[in-house]
């Protein structure tokens, strides 16, 4: 069967991984925008090929289709979704497993996705305001208060400002900041031309985040174990917001801090969210989707985003634990037939995946570029991981070079966490720069230590949801304004 | 809301600065925004003002009249001049009056030998019914004498206390004679005031006596530090009484009684003592103690709240809490307070205990400043106010409750924010 890979990092790796050991005997083909040595092998190993283009251009994606004839086309990442590359290929007949551009809007739009939820009420919503004037939206800042300001569209796992506003002190110097901030991102956004919205302000929340993807034909959903990615840059969470530099999953289905009946609740979110797409843009979604999850005292399980597609670095801890034949369940989907589709997982073990990133990533990644890198995969394979390579690049001198982001993932398995830890924390070291450029990777990720904290995180936040739900109050914030009464928006803050 | 303080030093060798500073400190925490201190520089009277306490310092002299207030405006203190002779009125609220009051008193006792009638006569002009409310006054004249006179109906008070052989006080709260090293003698009562000169110091009333409408609730519940006496009250005893009133309302099992600070905690103590449970502290305050309630701007009200409100995590987390406070105006402490133990700390219940009633009045006499728009009990239904404030009960002293507290300690208070006339006998 030949599978034709759209997406150029570690995610499409991970599947190409996990669609390699098919008993459908899969050729791998792959259309890349740069020469991913990881995705390279692959394609050769395979008896399939690699083409380099650019991946959101839906006449060359089409162009390498139509050269590769596969049988199915797997698209990877978001852009090309939003480019319209998914439906161009459907246009010319070839089936395809990844969101149309209209039910990618639910990723791109998060003025979109956060309006679905409202006007068909599902549960897990947050409170939001959207705008497309730069002058209304100083105005409005400028009484906002505990909020989290965002770009309106996906641009990249950047550009979030969540400003925790609960100390009426700091109020004002942190309203300065926010109101800078509009500026800025609307000066950044205006760039987007295929948005109304430029940016959204919501409601801020608190507590422990996770990832719920499933994988759809639009109307059969198959959940996929929760994984928990890692934003912050830096240990114990601090630094900027990343793409995620690490994730960890298992054992089972669930989080050691998530419970099983947050999970279903979770899901029949995610289920009920894909009912309401597929409603409102009267298209099938056929792809992965997934809840960027977080259990807050406001909900409980909470949407914070949607992704489209699968979570990166989230699809490589499937790499390890799926034991279906993962191609089939893709296939399937892609065809509609999802139903009846069942996904085993080894349930005994955990999964944990580190991303090795050069210094610069992400806020200067001009400086993080062009840095000679080498990897001793034979010892990271030795350790019982797989290494999958993310933005890497091979150059004509036969090295690999950094591009700028994750450069590579690390996925490690045990049968605790101490175990996969362990080997984790051995297979890192066998990553360095050829130039002395410094790497940098998250020690606590998969550390008891982390998971302790979760833990104590959510049991903390499960007690006020719960709490809050006796009293009829889930999903509530109300206010009171003298001389107009309750309201319900959590959006005003102390300075009036 | 204000302090009052006077100190007379009979003997000249004293100097009143650091005495009346430290004076106006024992005083802080019924306002702090705003001072007014006046005093006589040789033959003629000097009033100073600043938003800093240690405008005391000016005072060089044996004599002063002195206030603080939580918020600064007009009419709070005026002088007059007639003839070379020269008085000041300082006043424990604002009173658009002031300035006729105080040009009738200025001729008044330029005119007369007897100093008491003459202030007296005044008064009585001013005081034509029993709506018509006076605040206490302090008058300081370049005669260096002074009258100290706590208004007919009764609102705020004032004790008496003196220094050994050389110093008489006058102050809103009995801490200020504490704190001054002195002995507090007795409270006036309602319409009485004590005139004080180098070779005089006599008590009078005035006809209104029997005008009394009880203390403002507030001073107890509220303003006076936990170590006054007011009329005789232990404001600490009274205080656990009422928390122990309160604690008849618990209908439930609750793992730990804690009180909103700083005024409420003698409060939760009295609940707790009187369920056999432990008091626990909850909060710890940041930069000193800080009085939200008399904040004016509400944003500087809410920043006082932040302020005063760091949980204590272990005393709290995932427990079933009774929290006591001693009144709710606006609700805003109180929404403040549940947003940290929910979200912050992560409580299972929270029961709210209010020892008070319901607010339902704004002030008729403009003692505190209350607009019926923002109580709290005035505009949400119980169900509202719960959901609102997101607790788990929520329960009020009756103001047959207090009723029975005030008769048990023998004193009477204004009740009309409340919605009766009095409470107590
Ligand atoms: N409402 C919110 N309250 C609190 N934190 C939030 C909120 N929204 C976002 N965040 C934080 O910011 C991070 C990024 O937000 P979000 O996922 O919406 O942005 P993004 O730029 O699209 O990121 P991604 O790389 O995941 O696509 C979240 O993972 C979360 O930690």
């Amino acid at each position: 069967m030949k599978v034709l890979i759209i997406g150029s990092g570690g995610r499409e790796h991970a599947i190409a991984k996990l669609v390699k050991r098919s008993g459908l005997e899969p050729r791998i083909f792959v259309a890349m925008d740069y020469r991913n040595p990881g995705l390279e092998r692959e394609a050769s190993e395979t008896g399939g090929k690699w083409f380099i283009a650019p991946t959101t251009s839906p006449e060359k994606i089409v162009g390498v289709a139509e050269e590769v004839s596969p049988d199915l086309i797997v698209v990877g990442p978001e852009e090309p979704q939003f480019a319209g590359v998914t439906d161009a290929l459907r246009d010319r007949g070839f089936t395809v497993f990844g969101a149309s551009m209209r039910c990618a809007e639910i990723e791109k739009s998060k003025v979109f996705a956060r309006t679905l939820m409202w006007k068909y009420g599902i549960e897990g919503r947050l409170y939001f305001k959207a705008f497309t004037d730069v002058e209304e939206a100083r105005k409005f800042i400028e009484f906002a208060g505990d909020v989290v300001i965002k770009p309106a569209r996906q641009a990249g796992g950047k550009g979030v400002k969540v400003v925790r506003d609960t100390q009426a002190y700091l109020s004002r110097d942190r309203a300065e900041v926010k109101k800078s901030y509009v500026e800025k991102l609307f000066n950044e956004m205006s760039s987007y031309r295929d948005i109304d919205y430029k940016i959204i302000v919501e409601q801020r929340v608190e507590g422990v985040e996770y990832t719920a993807m499933v994988i759809t034909d639009g109307d059969t959903v198959l959940p996929l174990p929760l994984i928990q990615d890692h934003p912050h840059a830096f240990e114990y969470d601090t630094g900027p917001e990343t793409g995620g530099m690490g994730s960890i999953q298992g054992p089972g289905w669930v989080l050691p801090f998530i419970t099983d009946e947050e999970y279903r609740k979770t899901i029949e979110i995610v289920s009920n969210v894909l009912k309401a797409l597929v409603k409102e843009v009267g298209e099938p979604y056929i792809g992965a989707f997934a809840g960027q999850m977080m259990l807050t005292g406001v909900w409980g399980p909470t949407v914070i985003e949607f992704y489209s597609r699968f979570g990166d670095p989230e699809a490589s801890n499937l790499v390890p634990i799926v034991e279906s034949d993962f191609l089939e369940i893709l296939d399937r989907a892609a065809e509609k037939r999802l139903a009846g589709a069942k996904l085993r997982i080894n349930e005994e073990i955990v999964t944990i995946v580190k991303a090795v990133a050069p210094a610069g990533y992400p806020d200067n990644k001009h400086l993080a570029s062009s840095h000679p890198i080498s990897i001793d995969e034979a010892r990271i394979r030795e350790l019982g991981c797989e290494t999958l390579y993310a933005s890497v690049e091979m150059r004509s001198d036969g090295i690999l070079y950094t591009k700028g982001s994750r450069a590579f993932e690390i996925v490690c398995h045990g049968n605790s966490y101490e175990e996969a830890y362990k080997k984790a924390e051995n297979a890192v070291t066998h990553i360095s720069t050829l130039d002395g450029w410094p790497l940098f990777y998250r020690r606590d990720i998969g550390s008891s230590e982390l998971l302790e904290d979760r833990k104590r995180v959510a049991n903390r936040v499960r007690q006020v949801y719960m709490a809050r739900a006796k009293n009829g109050l889930i999903g509530k914030i109300l206010v009171w304004v003298p001389g107009e009464g309750i309201l319900e928006n959590p959006l005003i803050g102390f300075v009036r | 809301m204000s302090g009052l303080l006077t100190i007379y030093a009979f003997d000249e060798l004293w100097n009143l600065s650091n005495i009346l500073r430290y004076g106006l400190m024992a005083l802080q925490h019924r306002g702090s925004q705003y001072y007014v201190v006046c005093t006589n520089e040789s033959n003629s009277l000097k009033c100073y003002e600043d938003e800093d306490i240690d405008v005391a310092k000016k005072i060089s002299s044996h004599v002063a009249i002195a206030s603080t207030y939580s918020y600064q405006t007009e009419n709070l203190f005026d002088v007059k001049k007639s003839d070379g002779y020269e008085i000041v009125a300082i006043v424990d609220r604002p009173w658009s009056a002031i300035s006729d009051f105080t040009s009738a008193l200025v001729v008044s006792l330029k005119n007369s030998r007897n100093r008491i009638d003459a202030f007296r006569n005044i008064i009585k002009t001013f005081q034509t019914d029993h709506s018509v409310s006076i605040p206490s006054l302090m008058v300081l004249t370049s005669d260096r004498e002074v009258f100290v006179w706590r208004g007919p109906q009764g609102f705020t008070t004032f004790a008496l206390g003196s220094y050994g052989f050389d110093m008489a006080i006058a102050a809103s709260e009995s801490v200020a004679i504490d704190i001054l090293g002195g002995d507090l003698k007795r409270f006036l009562g309602c319409g009485e005031g004590v005139y004080i000169s180098r070779y005089l110091f006599k008590t009078f009333s005035t006809d209104f006596s029997n005008g009394c409408s009880g203390v403002c609730l507030f001073e107890l519940l509220y303003l006076s530090r936990h170590d006054s006496i007011v009329h005789g009250i232990s404001v600490y005893e009274f205080r656990k009484a009422l928390g122990a009133e309160l604690a008849k309302y618990l209908d439930r099992e609750v793992d730990v009684v804690v009180g909103v600070p700083e005024t409420a905690l003698p409060y939760a103590i009295g609940f707790a003592n009187s369920i056999q449970k432990a008091f626990d502290m909850a909060f710890v305050a940041t930069g000193g103690r800080r009085r939200s309630m008399l904040a004016s701007d509400p944003f500087e009200k809410i920043v006082a709240i932040h302020l005063k409100m760091n949980p204590i995590r272990s005393s709290l987390e995932g427990k079933r809490i009774a929290i006591v406070d001693d009144s709710m105006v606006t609700g805003s402490t109180m929404k403040t307070v549940s947003q940290i133990l929910r979200f912050r700390v992560g409580v299972k219940e929270i029961h709210l205990f209010i020892a008070s009633p319901p607010l339902v009045h704004g002030c008729p006499y403009n003692v505190m400043r209350l607009d019926v728009q923002n109580l709290l009990a005035a505009n949400l239904s119980k169900e509202l106010a719960k959901s609102y404030l997101e607790v788990d009960s929520l329960h009020w002293l009756s103001k047959g409750d207090v009723d029975r507290v005030a008769r048990r300690f023998g004193i009477r208070f204004c009740g009309k924010c409340f919605g009766v006339d009095y409470f107590g006998g």
